[in-house]
């Protein structure tokens, strides 16, 4: 058995030791099959966030790809979840299970089958969130940001927003000055949230433009593109004072689809918070051999969620699936409608099985992303490592840079792994934020996507909020 | 020559095949021998060639699919011109290569690799080098007073291997030179290298300028407008330019300025996977029609296809072939 001790929260040191301990004494009692710990790991992890999909305790199994099991098998404890009074209960169950003939624990309502992340359900709850935000809001009494830390967006922030007209300005001076500025100047910002980045953003570039009397302004051809159109309208509100702004309606998985007729022509294009919030599949690789993560939604506790939402438990798994097809109306009244989405999210949790691969050509690559690319971003990461393979971000990545003018730059901001490494030292979500999905973001492959398409990807922390955890991504033309 | 009306022909270099470029890269991190790469490239070009003539293309070249980029094939064999670190971890990237003294004379060897195609193909051939101006834009120079007097001396060491594809039999060669549109100001002395390097070359001499082709998107952006008048000097028979991605807006600049040139008109854009219609290649070419007479008039993709999917970049050419027969149809009637 490995124990792989990934993270140590301050205060959380007696819970790690009190971990091992139990373990010790569950062995000695013979409550783990000993044929298993050859091929046992337990991983101790800090996971982000506070709200995710995993309970205290947790199993998974490896299998091949006819679904035959193998040896190996994962606990994974969550130390900021465990209660020491349950923690030795949680974690005998959890080596029971473990064995090939184990079976799950608990009284859970499956919501669907082991799919690879990026397909599970969780992904159509979160799209259901930015679709019905403002009934989510009414019921929840706070907008989506006040979610945020800070309960603001880092986006807003009124000197890294200056900063950024700034560099903006200087660019379109170059341009200028060697008589390269094209006629019209465009900029497009995919995932608007409230507007606010946008309006504060051309309020401060107009201000400069008159200050410096350099006529830009009237050029410049502002796009903002959402997949969700309550959510433009909303941006729509904020940005009213500024004309030459559209509206687009996009999917930020492919923005090139919508915006085909810009290709070369952007010449700022700017995200935030939007790559943490795209599907992804993840990726293991122990001893040597890959696996993919499948996963599973079930709700743990159906008994109880069944009991308050006032339903019979045996059809929670259907009323859910009418949820996401027909959104909260569903219920006739949309307000109870909400109030049954929010308890069913909350108690929503992630089984997980590892699939074998046989090699890394057989994981689901995003467009733009090949096996090499992996490999070369694999180059030098720990050997025992499981990464987010963030599928969503590069292919919104790969379809985004065609847009770019020769001169233009994307601007990131995100929660980024920058190094490999940082992939041993916690589990890096998914999590929930509010009613939507929130991730790490892999850094490392966008930097490989990027290069293969031409760009260099650099990251730089956001050090306008002290305690920030997001960074900047940004592109240079590569040479 | 005895081409038909309206030749087509292509540009650059033809689709990198993904298994062409990590064995390339492979090369260059010491994996496999120069022999196999050798060997390699053979059968690639021969692939490449076969893919243009089963498309149509009237004038065939070898795809440059031995080169792993426009620069470093080269600068490699640039004598006097020193690679201090000879491998890369992607094949395309760029050595830091640099001059430190004064180039001698000797072969580049480029004259096998035009007698390779020659020997793969009865069609008329092209064969491509890339121009002194590029070349002195990449590689450093830490021994010439000035860019144009490292160019200068490029031009009269590659004249001579002009000089000896023509010997070869090469009766068509292009010159390319893109770095123009990134640095305009420089146009003017880089025409007088061209001369330089063209000087007693018999043969068609094409110059080929675009807005830059590197990972498949375009390095800077503008109108054409900037080679004019300077480029009326260049002693060249045909412009090659690029105008599918671009717009053909700039074409009126040959009856502006009264280019006596050939047009080598750029219909594919192959910065964009879509693949075009063969009406949408034809009408490209009517409207060039309006200004260049059919005489004067090539058809080839904007530049290399390099970076498409090996079934998009047949597709392109292709649809070129189909588009051209269109209007060369129409011009008998």
């Amino acid at each position: 058995m490995i124990v792989h001790l990934n993270h140590l929260q301050r205060g959380q040191a007696a819970g790690a030791g009190g971990l091992v301990s139990v373990l010790f004494d569950l062995l000695e009692e013979g409550r783990a099959d000993p044929r298993l710990l050859p091929h046992l790991r337990v991983h101790v992890d800090w996971i982000q966030y506070r709200q995710n999909f995993r309970e205290a305790v947790t199993v998974r199994r490896a299998i091949d790809t006819r679904g035959d099991p193998l040896a190996l098998a994962e606990v994974a404890v969550d130390l900021r979840q465990v209660r020491p009074e349950t923690l030795r209960e949680d974690l005998a169950r959890a080596l029971s299970a473990a064995t090939a003939e184990g079976e799950e624990p608990g009284r859970h309502i499956r919501l669907e089958e082991f799919v690879p992340l990026r397909q599970s359900l969780i992904w159509r709850f979160n799209r259901l969130f930015w679709q019905h935000l403002a009934a989510w809001e009414e019921v929840s009494g706070r907008g989506f940001e006040q979610a945020l830390p800070g309960s603001r967006s880092d986006a807003n922030h009124p000197v890294a927003v200056a900063d950024s007209v700034a560099d903006f300005w200087t660019l379109l001076r170059d341009l200028d000055k060697r008589g390269q500025l094209p006629p019209e100047i465009f900029i497009l910002e995919i995932g608007v949230g409230t507007g606010t980045r946008a309006a504060l953003w051309l309020d401060r570039f107009r201000e400069l433009d008159v200050e410096r009397g350099t006529g830009f302004y009237p050029r410049l051809r502002f796009l903002l593109g959402d997949y969700s159109t309550p959510i433009l309208d909303r941006a729509s509100a904020a940005v009213r004072d500024h004309p030459e702004v559209s509206f687009i309606a996009m999917d930020a998985l492919n923005p090139i689809k919508t915006l085909a007729f810009l290709r070369y022509k952007i010449l700022h294009i700017h995200l935030t918070n939007v790559y943490d919030n795209l599907p992804h599949d993840e990726i293991v690789r122990r001893d040597g051999r890959f696996y993919l993560v499948e996963a599973r939604a079930y709700l743990p506790d159906a008994d109880r969620i069944a009991a308050a939402l006032g339903f019979p438990p045996g059809e929670l798994a259907q009323i859910a699936g009418k949820l996401l097809d027909i959104g909260p109306d569903y219920f006739g009244d949309r307000r109870r409608g909400v109030v049954w989405w929010r308890e069913v999210w909350s108690g929503l949790r992630l089984e997980e099985r590892l699939v074998a691969l046989a090699d890394l050509a057989e994981a689901p690559l995003p467009g733009g992303v090949d096996a090499v690319a992996l490999e070369e971003m694999l180059r030098g990461a720990p050997d025992d490592i499981r990464f987010h393979l963030s599928s969503g971000a590069a292919e919104s990545f790969v379809n985004t840079l065609p847009l770019l003018h020769p001169r233009g730059y994307l601007q990131v901001q995100d929660i980024f792994v920058t190094q490999m490494e940082e992939y041993r030292q916690g589990f890096r979500g998914p999590g929930k934020l509010d009613g939507s999905v929130v991730n790490w973001v892999n850094g490392p492959l966008l930097r490989e996507v990027g290069t293969r398409a031409g760009y260099d990807v650099h990251f730089a922390p956001f050090r306008y909020r002290e305690g920030s955890r997001t960074s900047i991504l940004y592109t240079t033309q590569r040479d | 020559m005895g081409l038909t009306l309206l030749p087509t022909t292509v540009v650059g270099s033809y689709s990198m095949p993904g298994w062409l470029e990590r064995l390339k890269t492979d090369y260059f991190l010491r994996r496999i021998s120069r022999h196999d790469l050798e060997e390699i490239h053979d059968t690639a070009v021969k692939a490449a060639i076969k893919d243009q003539e089963m498309a149509g293309i009237d004038i065939v070249t070898d795809g440059e699919l031995r080169r792993d980029n426009m620069i470093d094939y080269f600068a490699g064999r640039l004598p006097g011109v020193q690679i201090d670190h000879a491998s890369k971890k992607f094949y395309y990237d760029f050595f830091d290569s640099v001059v430190r003294g004064k180039l001698p004379t000797a072969p580049l060897g480029l004259v096998d690799d035009f007698k390779f195609l020659r020997r793969f193909t009865e069609r008329p051939t092209k064969f491509s080098i890339t121009g002194p101006h590029s070349l002195v834009r990449r590689i450093r120079n830490e021994y010439y007073p000035s860019e144009e007097a490292f160019a200068l001396d490029i031009a009269r060491v590659m004249n001579l291997e002009l000089r000896e594809l023509v010997k070869a039999g090469a009766t068509y060669l292009q010159i390319d030179e893109p770095y123009y549109s990134g640095f305009p100001e420089d146009v003017r002395w880089g025409v007088k290298v061209l001369n330089v390097l063209t000087e007693g070359v018999d043969a068609k001499i094409g110059l080929h300028i675009c807005y830059g082709n590197r990972y498949g998107k375009p390095t800077w952006e503008g109108s054409y407008r900037y080679l004019f008048p300077a480029i009326l000097d260049a002693r060249v028979q045909q412009l090659t330019l690029e105008f599918a991605r671009r717009g053909e807006e700039d074409v009126a600049l040959f009856r502006e300025f009264k280019a006596p040139f050939e047009l080598g008109l750029g219909v594919i854009d192959v910065k964009n996977p879509t693949v075009e219609t063969p009406d949408m290649v034809a009408e490209r070419i009517r409207k060039a029609l309006e200004i260049v007479p059919a005489e004067r008039l090539y058809v080839n993709p904007d530049c290399g296809c390099l970076h498409l999917p090996r079934d998009v970049a047949f597709a392109k050419l292709c649809a070129m072939v189909e588009g051209t027969r269109l209007v060369r149809k129409e011009l008998e009637t």
